[in-house]
Protein backbone atom coordinates (compact mmCIF):
# COMPACT_ATOMS: atom_id res chain seq x y z
CA UNK A 1 0.00 0.00 0.00
CA UNK A 2 1.24 3.48 -0.77
CA UNK A 3 1.98 5.47 2.36
CA UNK A 4 1.86 8.92 0.76
CA UNK A 5 -1.55 10.57 1.03
CA UNK A 6 -3.56 10.48 -2.18
CA UNK A 7 -3.22 13.82 -3.87
CA UNK A 8 -5.19 15.34 -6.72
CA UNK A 9 -4.05 18.21 -8.90
CA UNK A 10 -7.03 20.26 -10.02
CA UNK A 11 -6.33 22.11 -13.25
CA UNK A 12 -9.07 24.51 -14.28
CA UNK A 13 -8.84 25.14 -18.02
CA UNK A 14 -10.64 27.51 -20.30
CA UNK A 15 -9.42 27.38 -23.91
CA UNK A 16 -6.04 26.03 -22.88
CA UNK A 17 -5.54 23.22 -25.38
CA UNK A 18 -2.25 24.77 -26.51
CA UNK A 19 -0.61 24.97 -23.09
CA UNK A 20 -2.17 21.88 -21.52
CA UNK A 21 0.04 19.08 -22.94
CA UNK A 22 3.31 20.52 -21.69
CA UNK A 23 1.81 21.51 -18.33
CA UNK A 24 0.55 17.98 -17.75
CA UNK A 25 3.73 16.38 -19.05
CA UNK A 26 5.77 18.48 -16.60
CA UNK A 27 3.55 17.65 -13.70
CA UNK A 28 3.64 13.96 -14.48
CA UNK A 29 7.38 13.83 -14.94
CA UNK A 30 8.10 15.57 -11.63
CA UNK A 31 5.17 14.29 -9.59
CA UNK A 32 4.27 10.83 -10.86
CA UNK A 33 2.36 10.04 -7.66
CA UNK A 34 -0.17 12.81 -8.10
CA UNK A 35 -3.43 12.25 -9.94
CA UNK A 36 -4.60 14.96 -12.29
CA UNK A 37 -8.05 16.21 -13.13
CA UNK A 38 -8.64 18.86 -15.77
CA UNK A 39 -11.80 20.88 -15.30
CA UNK A 40 -12.81 22.09 -18.74
CA UNK A 41 -14.78 25.23 -18.03
CA UNK A 42 -16.92 25.23 -21.14
CA UNK A 43 -14.00 25.79 -23.50
CA UNK A 44 -14.68 26.63 -27.11
CA UNK A 45 -11.58 24.85 -28.31
CA UNK A 46 -10.71 21.17 -27.90
CA UNK A 47 -9.36 21.46 -24.35
CA UNK A 48 -11.42 18.50 -23.14
CA UNK A 49 -10.35 16.24 -26.02
CA UNK A 50 -6.70 17.17 -25.56
CA UNK A 51 -6.92 16.46 -21.85
CA UNK A 52 -8.69 13.14 -22.42
CA UNK A 53 -6.11 12.08 -24.97
CA UNK A 54 -3.44 12.68 -22.35
CA UNK A 55 -5.14 10.11 -20.17
CA UNK A 56 -6.03 12.36 -17.24
CA UNK A 57 -9.43 12.65 -15.64
CA UNK A 58 -11.57 15.26 -17.34
CA UNK A 59 -14.53 17.10 -15.91
CA UNK A 60 -16.39 18.75 -18.73
CA UNK A 61 -18.65 21.57 -17.59
CA UNK A 62 -21.60 22.08 -19.94
CA UNK A 63 -21.00 25.83 -20.03
CA UNK A 64 -18.59 28.37 -18.65
CA UNK A 65 -18.95 28.79 -14.90
CA UNK A 66 -15.90 30.94 -14.32
CA UNK A 67 -12.77 29.97 -12.48
CA UNK A 68 -14.48 29.77 -9.09
CA UNK A 69 -17.16 27.44 -10.44
CA UNK A 70 -14.58 25.25 -12.13
CA UNK A 71 -12.58 25.03 -8.93
CA UNK A 72 -15.55 24.14 -6.78
CA UNK A 73 -16.40 21.39 -9.23
CA UNK A 74 -12.82 20.12 -8.97
CA UNK A 75 -12.89 20.23 -5.16
CA UNK A 76 -16.17 18.34 -5.11
CA UNK A 77 -14.63 15.73 -7.34
CA UNK A 78 -11.63 15.44 -5.02
CA UNK A 79 -13.91 14.95 -2.03
CA UNK A 80 -16.10 12.42 -3.84
CA UNK A 81 -13.12 10.40 -4.92
CA UNK A 82 -11.71 10.34 -1.43
CA UNK A 83 -8.54 12.34 -1.97
CA UNK A 84 -6.80 13.42 1.21
CA UNK A 85 -5.41 16.59 -0.30
CA UNK A 86 -5.53 18.56 -3.48
CA UNK A 87 -3.71 21.33 -5.18
CA UNK A 88 -4.77 23.97 -7.58
CA UNK A 89 -2.54 24.27 -10.60
CA UNK A 90 -2.73 26.62 -13.57
CA UNK A 91 -3.10 25.17 -17.04
CA UNK A 92 -1.07 27.89 -18.69
CA UNK A 93 2.29 26.79 -17.36
CA UNK A 94 2.68 29.60 -14.87
CA UNK A 95 3.16 27.20 -11.98
CA UNK A 96 6.14 24.94 -11.74
CA UNK A 97 5.78 21.23 -11.09
CA UNK A 98 9.11 21.34 -9.27
CA UNK A 99 7.56 23.59 -6.62
CA UNK A 100 4.69 21.24 -5.82
CA UNK A 101 6.59 19.52 -3.00
CA UNK A 102 7.28 22.87 -1.38
CA UNK A 103 3.59 23.66 -1.60
CA UNK A 104 2.44 20.34 -0.17
CA UNK A 105 4.95 20.18 2.68
CA UNK A 106 3.04 22.35 5.22
CA UNK A 107 -0.05 20.15 4.83
CA UNK A 108 1.78 17.38 6.64
CA UNK A 109 2.30 19.77 9.54
CA UNK A 110 -1.40 20.43 9.85
CA UNK A 111 -1.94 23.36 7.49
CA UNK A 112 -5.35 23.48 5.77
CA UNK A 113 -4.50 25.79 2.94
CA UNK A 114 -1.08 26.59 1.55
CA UNK A 115 -0.53 29.43 -0.87
CA UNK A 116 2.47 29.55 -3.11
CA UNK A 117 3.83 33.08 -3.07
CA UNK A 118 6.14 34.41 -5.72
CA UNK A 119 9.73 34.85 -4.70
CA UNK A 120 11.19 38.31 -4.31
CA UNK A 121 9.66 41.60 -5.27
CA UNK A 122 8.65 40.72 -8.76
CA UNK A 123 11.86 41.43 -10.60
CA UNK A 124 11.86 38.16 -12.43
CA UNK A 125 8.10 38.17 -12.50
CA UNK A 126 7.01 41.39 -14.10
CA UNK A 127 3.38 42.05 -13.33
CA UNK A 128 2.96 45.60 -14.60
CA UNK A 129 2.02 48.70 -12.72
CA UNK A 130 -1.79 48.57 -12.58
CA UNK A 131 -1.74 44.93 -11.65
CA UNK A 132 0.81 45.58 -8.96
CA UNK A 133 -1.38 48.33 -7.58
CA UNK A 134 -4.40 46.06 -7.69
CA UNK A 135 -2.54 43.37 -5.81
CA UNK A 136 -1.49 45.94 -3.21
CA UNK A 137 -5.07 46.99 -2.64
CA UNK A 138 -6.20 43.40 -2.31
CA UNK A 139 -3.44 42.74 0.18
CA UNK A 140 -4.57 45.68 2.26
CA UNK A 141 -8.18 44.60 2.20
CA UNK A 142 -7.27 41.06 3.12
CA UNK A 143 -5.08 42.22 5.98
CA UNK A 144 -7.78 44.44 7.26
CA UNK A 145 -10.34 41.65 7.13
CA UNK A 146 -8.26 38.83 8.46
CA UNK A 147 -5.86 40.66 10.73
CA UNK A 148 -3.01 38.89 9.00
CA UNK A 149 -0.25 40.05 6.76
CA UNK A 150 -0.51 38.00 3.60
CA UNK A 151 2.04 38.42 0.88
CA UNK A 152 0.01 37.37 -2.12
CA UNK A 153 -3.74 37.10 -1.95
CA UNK A 154 -4.36 36.35 -5.60
CA UNK A 155 -1.93 33.53 -6.23
CA UNK A 156 -3.67 30.54 -7.75
CA UNK A 157 -0.97 28.10 -6.72
CA UNK A 158 -2.55 26.53 -3.67
CA UNK A 159 -2.82 23.28 -1.77
CA UNK A 160 -5.67 22.14 0.43
CA UNK A 161 -6.17 19.66 3.25
CA UNK A 162 -9.13 17.31 3.28
CA UNK A 163 -11.16 19.42 5.76
CA UNK A 164 -10.53 22.52 3.66
CA UNK A 165 -11.60 20.65 0.54
CA UNK A 166 -14.79 19.52 2.18
CA UNK A 167 -15.53 23.07 3.18
CA UNK A 168 -14.82 24.44 -0.30
CA UNK A 169 -16.79 21.66 -1.95
CA UNK A 170 -19.72 22.99 -0.02
CA UNK A 171 -19.12 26.65 -0.53
CA UNK A 172 -16.57 28.33 -2.70
CA UNK A 173 -16.74 31.90 -3.97
CA UNK A 174 -17.94 31.60 -7.51
CA UNK A 175 -17.06 34.88 -9.09
CA UNK A 176 -13.94 36.48 -10.45
CA UNK A 177 -11.34 37.17 -7.72
CA UNK A 178 -12.48 34.02 -5.99
CA UNK A 179 -8.94 33.53 -4.72
CA UNK A 180 -9.06 36.51 -2.39
CA UNK A 181 -12.52 35.69 -1.21
CA UNK A 182 -11.64 32.06 -0.55
CA UNK A 183 -8.57 33.12 1.37
CA UNK A 184 -10.48 35.51 3.60
CA UNK A 185 -13.22 32.93 4.10
CA UNK A 186 -10.72 30.29 5.18
CA UNK A 187 -8.87 32.54 7.61
CA UNK A 188 -12.06 33.86 9.14
CA UNK A 189 -13.47 30.41 9.65
CA UNK A 190 -10.40 29.44 11.57
CA UNK A 191 -8.60 27.24 9.06
CA UNK A 192 -4.82 27.12 9.20
CA UNK A 193 -3.69 29.15 6.20
CA UNK A 194 -0.01 29.41 5.39
CA UNK A 195 2.14 30.89 2.69
CA UNK A 196 5.29 29.44 1.21
CA UNK A 197 7.65 31.18 -1.20
CA UNK A 198 7.84 29.52 -4.61
CA UNK A 199 9.19 30.31 -8.01
CA UNK A 200 6.85 30.99 -10.88
CA UNK A 201 7.15 31.32 -14.58
CA UNK A 202 5.91 34.17 -16.72
CA UNK A 203 2.53 33.46 -18.18
CA UNK A 204 3.25 31.55 -21.34
CA UNK A 205 -0.09 31.79 -23.06
CA UNK A 206 -3.33 33.44 -22.17
CA UNK A 207 -3.68 36.85 -20.62
CA UNK A 208 -4.34 38.16 -17.18
CA UNK A 209 -7.85 39.42 -16.97
CA UNK A 210 -7.24 43.03 -16.17
CA UNK A 211 -9.60 45.12 -18.22
CA UNK A 212 -10.04 48.19 -16.13
CA UNK A 213 -13.76 48.66 -15.73
CA UNK A 214 -14.30 45.02 -15.06
CA UNK A 215 -11.60 45.19 -12.48
CA UNK A 216 -13.09 48.20 -10.74
CA UNK A 217 -16.48 46.54 -10.71
CA UNK A 218 -15.03 43.41 -9.16
CA UNK A 219 -13.19 45.41 -6.53
CA UNK A 220 -16.38 47.07 -5.44
CA UNK A 221 -18.19 43.75 -5.51
CA UNK A 222 -15.46 42.13 -3.48
CA UNK A 223 -15.53 44.91 -0.91
CA UNK A 224 -19.26 44.53 -0.49
CA UNK A 225 -19.11 40.75 -0.30
CA UNK A 226 -16.23 40.65 2.12
CA UNK A 227 -17.54 43.53 4.18
CA UNK A 228 -20.91 41.90 4.58
CA UNK A 229 -19.69 38.36 5.04
CA UNK A 230 -20.73 36.59 8.17
CA UNK A 231 -18.51 36.58 11.13
CA UNK A 232 -17.15 33.12 11.77
CA UNK A 233 -19.65 31.23 13.84
CA UNK A 234 -16.98 29.21 15.53
CA UNK A 235 -13.38 28.43 14.91
CA UNK A 236 -14.10 25.06 13.42
CA UNK B 1 -62.36 62.31 -16.69
CA UNK B 2 -64.48 62.34 -19.83
CA UNK B 3 -66.79 59.45 -20.51
CA UNK B 4 -64.76 58.40 -23.53
CA UNK B 5 -61.49 58.37 -21.59
CA UNK B 6 -63.18 56.33 -18.91
CA UNK B 7 -64.24 53.71 -21.44
CA UNK B 8 -60.73 53.57 -22.93
CA UNK B 9 -59.16 53.05 -19.50
CA UNK B 10 -61.62 50.28 -18.66
CA UNK B 11 -60.96 48.56 -21.99
CA UNK B 12 -57.21 48.78 -21.54
CA UNK B 13 -57.45 47.33 -18.06
CA UNK B 14 -59.71 44.54 -19.29
CA UNK B 15 -57.13 43.84 -21.99
CA UNK B 16 -54.37 43.59 -19.41
CA UNK B 17 -56.46 41.35 -17.23
CA UNK B 18 -57.35 39.13 -20.17
CA UNK B 19 -53.67 38.83 -21.00
CA UNK B 20 -52.87 37.75 -17.44
CA UNK B 21 -55.77 35.30 -17.47
CA UNK B 22 -54.50 33.78 -20.68
CA UNK B 23 -51.07 33.29 -19.21
CA UNK B 24 -52.55 31.75 -16.08
CA UNK B 25 -54.84 29.39 -17.98
CA UNK B 26 -52.01 28.31 -20.24
CA UNK B 27 -50.12 27.54 -17.03
CA UNK B 28 -47.30 29.69 -18.16
CA UNK B 29 -47.18 31.47 -14.82
CA UNK B 30 -46.57 29.67 -11.59
CA UNK B 31 -49.49 29.76 -9.17
CA UNK B 32 -47.92 32.31 -6.84
CA UNK B 33 -47.27 34.74 -9.66
CA UNK B 34 -50.68 34.27 -11.25
CA UNK B 35 -52.29 35.05 -7.92
CA UNK B 36 -50.15 38.15 -7.59
CA UNK B 37 -50.89 39.51 -11.04
CA UNK B 38 -54.54 38.56 -10.95
CA UNK B 39 -55.05 40.55 -7.77
CA UNK B 40 -53.14 43.46 -9.29
CA UNK B 41 -55.33 43.26 -12.38
CA UNK B 42 -58.46 43.05 -10.27
CA UNK B 43 -57.48 46.13 -8.33
CA UNK B 44 -56.68 48.01 -11.50
CA UNK B 45 -60.05 47.12 -12.95
CA UNK B 46 -61.81 48.27 -9.82
CA UNK B 47 -60.03 51.61 -9.92
CA UNK B 48 -60.77 51.98 -13.60
CA UNK B 49 -64.49 51.32 -13.19
CA UNK B 50 -64.88 53.52 -10.12
CA UNK B 51 -62.46 56.41 -10.68
CA UNK B 52 -63.72 58.27 -7.61
CA UNK B 53 -62.64 55.41 -5.34
CA UNK B 54 -58.95 56.11 -5.47
CA UNK B 55 -59.40 59.83 -4.93
CA UNK B 56 -61.49 59.30 -1.84
CA UNK B 57 -58.94 56.87 -0.40
CA UNK B 58 -56.18 59.39 -1.04
CA UNK B 59 -58.19 62.18 0.54
CA UNK B 60 -58.84 60.08 3.59
CA UNK B 61 -55.11 59.42 3.93
CA UNK B 62 -54.47 63.13 3.74
CA UNK B 63 -52.72 63.10 0.36
CA UNK B 64 -53.10 66.50 -1.26
CA UNK B 65 -52.35 65.57 -4.85
CA UNK B 66 -53.94 62.17 -5.37
CA UNK B 67 -51.87 60.86 -8.31
CA UNK B 68 -48.75 60.87 -6.11
CA UNK B 69 -50.31 58.21 -3.92
CA UNK B 70 -50.83 56.03 -6.96
CA UNK B 71 -47.26 56.58 -8.14
CA UNK B 72 -45.76 55.91 -4.73
CA UNK B 73 -47.75 52.70 -4.36
CA UNK B 74 -46.95 51.58 -7.88
CA UNK B 75 -43.22 52.25 -7.59
CA UNK B 76 -43.07 50.64 -4.16
CA UNK B 77 -44.86 47.56 -5.38
CA UNK B 78 -42.73 47.22 -8.50
CA UNK B 79 -39.57 47.63 -6.44
CA UNK B 80 -40.61 44.79 -4.17
CA UNK B 81 -41.37 42.62 -7.18
CA UNK B 82 -37.98 43.31 -8.73
CA UNK B 83 -36.15 42.56 -5.48
CA UNK B 84 -38.06 39.34 -5.22
CA UNK B 85 -37.09 38.43 -8.77
CA UNK B 86 -33.42 39.12 -8.04
CA UNK B 87 -33.69 36.80 -5.10
CA UNK B 88 -35.32 34.11 -7.20
CA UNK B 89 -32.75 34.56 -9.95
CA UNK B 90 -29.88 34.10 -7.52
CA UNK B 91 -31.44 30.96 -6.21
CA UNK B 92 -31.98 29.64 -9.69
CA UNK B 93 -28.44 30.42 -10.68
CA UNK B 94 -27.20 28.40 -7.72
CA UNK B 95 -29.38 25.51 -8.75
CA UNK B 96 -28.24 25.68 -12.34
CA UNK B 97 -24.63 25.63 -11.18
CA UNK B 98 -25.29 22.58 -9.06
CA UNK B 99 -27.00 20.90 -11.99
CA UNK B 100 -24.09 21.74 -14.25
CA UNK B 101 -21.73 20.12 -11.76
CA UNK B 102 -23.99 17.10 -11.46
CA UNK B 103 -24.08 16.69 -15.25
CA UNK B 104 -20.31 17.02 -15.30
CA UNK B 105 -19.84 14.24 -12.77
CA UNK B 106 -22.30 11.98 -14.55
CA UNK B 107 -20.55 12.53 -17.85
CA UNK B 108 -17.22 11.80 -16.23
CA UNK B 109 -18.52 8.51 -14.82
CA UNK B 110 -20.12 7.60 -18.12
CA UNK B 111 -16.92 8.31 -20.03
CA UNK B 112 -15.00 6.18 -17.58
CA UNK B 113 -17.44 3.31 -17.87
CA UNK B 114 -17.31 3.41 -21.66
CA UNK B 115 -13.55 3.42 -21.62
CA UNK B 116 -13.52 0.43 -19.33
CA UNK B 117 -15.94 -1.47 -21.52
CA UNK B 118 -14.22 -0.65 -24.77
CA UNK B 119 -12.00 -3.46 -26.06
CA UNK B 120 -8.38 -2.43 -25.93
Amino acid sequence: MPTAPRTLAVIPAFNESAALPSTIADLRAVQPGIDIVVVDDGSLDDTAEVAASLGVDVLRLPFNLGIGGALRCGFRFAVQQGYERALQFDADGQHLASEVDTLLAPLAEGADMVIGVRFGDGNDYDVGRSRRLAMGVLRTIARWLTGRRLADTSSGFRAFSRPMLERFAQEYPLEYMDSVEALVQAVREGYDVREVPVQMRQRSAGQASNRRFRLVYHYVRLLVVLGSSRRPRSAR
Amino acid sequence: MSFRAHIVVILLTCGALAFILRLVRGQRLKAKYSLLWLSVGGMMLMLAVVPGLFDSIARRLGVVYQPTLFLVLAVGFLLLVVVHFSFELSRMENRIRSLAEEVTFLRHDLDEERRRDAPE
